[in-house]
């Protein structure tokens, strides 16, 4: 009878774990299976960044008033939008500030007047503790180059610290309206050095950058449909691209050979094509009954990223780069769209629509780990990666206006670029050459 | 019943086009074309004569032509105006909505009567969601507009479709009542000339 007891108590002790473990695992099937449960993390900074020291640079005495900025504060700018450094502004060498603010090294320089309009800038790189010397460049450059000079220091410094390139040189294209039509615009990664590259009385959109810099490529409305364009930015010059379709958009570079993925409108849907900007040759990439926008290449140009509405609301999708291999990367909500994939290759950034609202979010390459980097503030959109992969520029409307904005790629440290306008749609330049041979370097 | 009203007019009107087509050779009464001779007859030759006639003949022409053009553009413009009823669609939607097919009917019917005119059917959508997207979207618009025209009986080379995506908004801000007037889908009609 014990026996029994004790043998009964054994079987419930054992048998109600696994029940309730089996009631869980009947949980969590129903759970995965209802998608709008999925776990988003919202805007958690996981960057850590490394402060830094600034201090201004000496003048020679000279007035150098038509320097739009300070040296400096253009420095502390470009350090606090790096992502990776935290500016420890400070009026002069102060170690007892560095060491509270862990700025383990610091720069300054000086400016010295060398002619009319031309400038001899000094830039250093200091050990904070020691005083040594890490690096240090001068530069004989003219007045209106001393901020292009001061970006090009600053990514020096990053390579010097971090080892990799910086994008303090990069820039970007978008989209601005001008007397109510939208032109193409590029400027510095920062917003600065704006220059208008269309002055069409039609519409024109969607810029990204050639491979090398060199062209815009950019949709115009000029024939009354959308089309594609390539605009040298030295020349001028233009021509229509891939003419074999008569509406044309959303081209994406391929950043190994340059080619051009792109969506063309065939009897009301759109299909992906590559094309070759060189000769116009194209071919086919998709395949589906239902419409394909929005390619993106994969870092080595391997994988395509698309949107498709083949399951009744645009969602993202993943594919060879001969079109095979499709897999569905977004489950959460109804509307994914435009996704562009990180240059280290492990993340893609991509909008989604939940509310009639827009936000950007990130999620790893097989849709897992989503996290929201924008929300309540306006509508949040078009994400595009710095050729670095720390940043993220999108367009928001969180003023009543569009304006385009930077974050890390964790959603903190957002900064407005542009002011005022209409601002939308931009798009990250590939990084430039390696050593920019305009600026005159002084001694070795 | 207002459309039908008006498409009686309209043929009326492209009636009395085709009607000053058909009378070509009629004698055009304009000043300049009165002077001409009197400047041509101070050469006082008969090849010269000869050639006033024969510019005379062309000047006429041109003039009738002119008049024809003009004709014709007054038309266009006068069935672009009736025609600028627009097809409206539910959010994230090409289907037609039965309002939509009603107006339809009506535009397939002008142009079943009048041959001449081609359109293009302009595929438009509201501000929500991504420039890509809606181009798409706005292409599914026109392409549903002209398959229904398609069926009604019009034949397919007399239209053409074009997205604007969410680019040409008819009515700019953040309301519903904003997004509802600029999901649509507008005609332009083109009379041959």
């Amino acid at each position: 009878m014990w026996l029994h007891k004790e043998l009964f108590a054994m079987f419930e002790r054992m048998t109600k774990p696994f029940y309730f473990s089996f009631l869980f695992l009947f949980c969590t099937t129903v759970s995965f299976a209802s998608i709008d449960t999925i776990d988003v993390n919202v805007g958690i900074s996981v960057f850590k960044t490394m402060p830094i020291g600034v201090v201004p640079f000496v003048e020679d005495g000279n007035n150098f008033a038509s320097l739009q900025e300070k040296t400096h504060d253009v420095i502390e700018r470009d350090f606090n939008l790096s992502g990776r450094f935290t500016a420890v502004p400070s009026s002069k060498f102060d170690l007892v500030k560095f060491s509270r603010e862990r700025a383990k090294f610091y720069v300054t320089g000086r400016l010295d007047k060398v002619a009319e309009g031309r400038v001899k800038l000094s830039c250093y790189l200091y050990a904070s503790q020691t005083k040594d010397l890490v690096f240090g460049e001068s530069y004989v450059v003219a007045m209106k180059d001393v901020r292009r000079t001061i970006h090009h220091f600053v990514d020096k410094v990053i390579k010097q610290l971090w080892g990799e390139l910086g994008v303090a040189s990069t820039q970007l294209a978008w989209v601005s309206k001008m007397d109510n039509v939208k032109q193409v615009v590029i400027a510095d990664y920062d917003g600065f050095n704006r220059r208008q590259l269309t002055f069409d009385t039609s519409i024109s959109m969607m810029p990204v950058w050639s491979l090398g810099n060199a062209d815009i490529i950019f949709v115009s409305f000029r024939n009354g449909k959308s089309q594609l364009f390539q605009k040298n930015l030295s020349t001028g010059k233009e021509k229509r691209l891939f003419p074999q379709h008569a509406q044309t958009f959303s081209p994406a570079v391929n950043p190994v050979t340059g080619e051009i993925l792109y969506a063309g409108i065939v009897d009301g849907k759109s299909d992906l094509y590559l094309g070759d900007p060189n000769t116009n040759k194209i071919q086919k990439i998709s395949y589906s009954k239902s419409s394909q926008v929005s390619p993106a290449w994969s870092p080595y140009a391997s994988e395509i990223l698309f949107s498709s509405d083949r399951g009744g609301s645009p969602q993202i999708y993943v594919m060879g780069k001969d079109g095979s291999d499709v897999r569905r990367v977004t489950f959460m909500g109804r509307y994914n769209e435009r996704a562009s994939w990180s240059p280290e290759g492990d993340r893609i950034v991509y909008t989604s629509m939940d509310g009639g609202k827009m936000n950007v979010y990130t999620c790893a390459i097989d849709g897992s780990d989503i996290t929201q980097l924008t929300s309540n503030a306006g509508n949040n959109e078009h994400p595009t990666w710095s050729p670095d992969g720390m940043l993220i520029a999108f367009s928001s409307d969180r003023t009543g206006s569009h304006q385009i904005y930077i974050m890390r790629k964790d959603g903190s440290n957002v900064t407005r670029i542009t002011n005022g306008g209409d601002n939308t749609s931009p798009t990250w330049s590939w990084y430039g050459k390696n050593e920019d041979n305009t600026l005159k370097k002084e001694g070795k | 019943m207002m459309k039908k009203m008006q498409l009686v007019l309209v043929t009326a009107l492209v009636t009395v086009a085709l009607l000053a087509c058909a009378k070509k050779d009629e004698p055009v009464v304009n000043p300049t074309v009165k002077e001409a001779p009197a400047t041509t007859k101070n050469m006082s030759s008969a090849d010269s004569a000869a050639a006033a006639a024969e510019r005379e003949r062309l000047e006429s022409e041109r003039l009738a032509a002119e008049r024809l053009e003009a004709e014709r553009a007054k038309v266009e413009a006068m069935i672009n105006k009736i025609m600028s009823d627009e097809v409206y669609f539910d959010f994230d939607r090409s289907e037609l909505t039965a309002s939509a097919k009603e107006l339809l009917t009506q535009v397939g019917d002008i142009l079943l009567k009048e041959p001449r005119f081609t359109i293009t059917v302009a595929g438009h959508t509201d501000a929500r969601g991504t420039e890509d997207y809606n181009m798409t979207l706005g292409s599914k618009r026109s392409e549903k507009v002209k398959a229904f025209l398609v069926a009604y009986g019009v034949s397919s080379n007399r239209m053409e479709t074009v997205s604007y995506g969410k680019e040409n908004p008819k009515v700019e801000g953040q309301s519903e009542e904003a997004f509802a007037q600029n999901r649509r889908a507008n005609f332009k009609v083109n009379i041959k000339k």
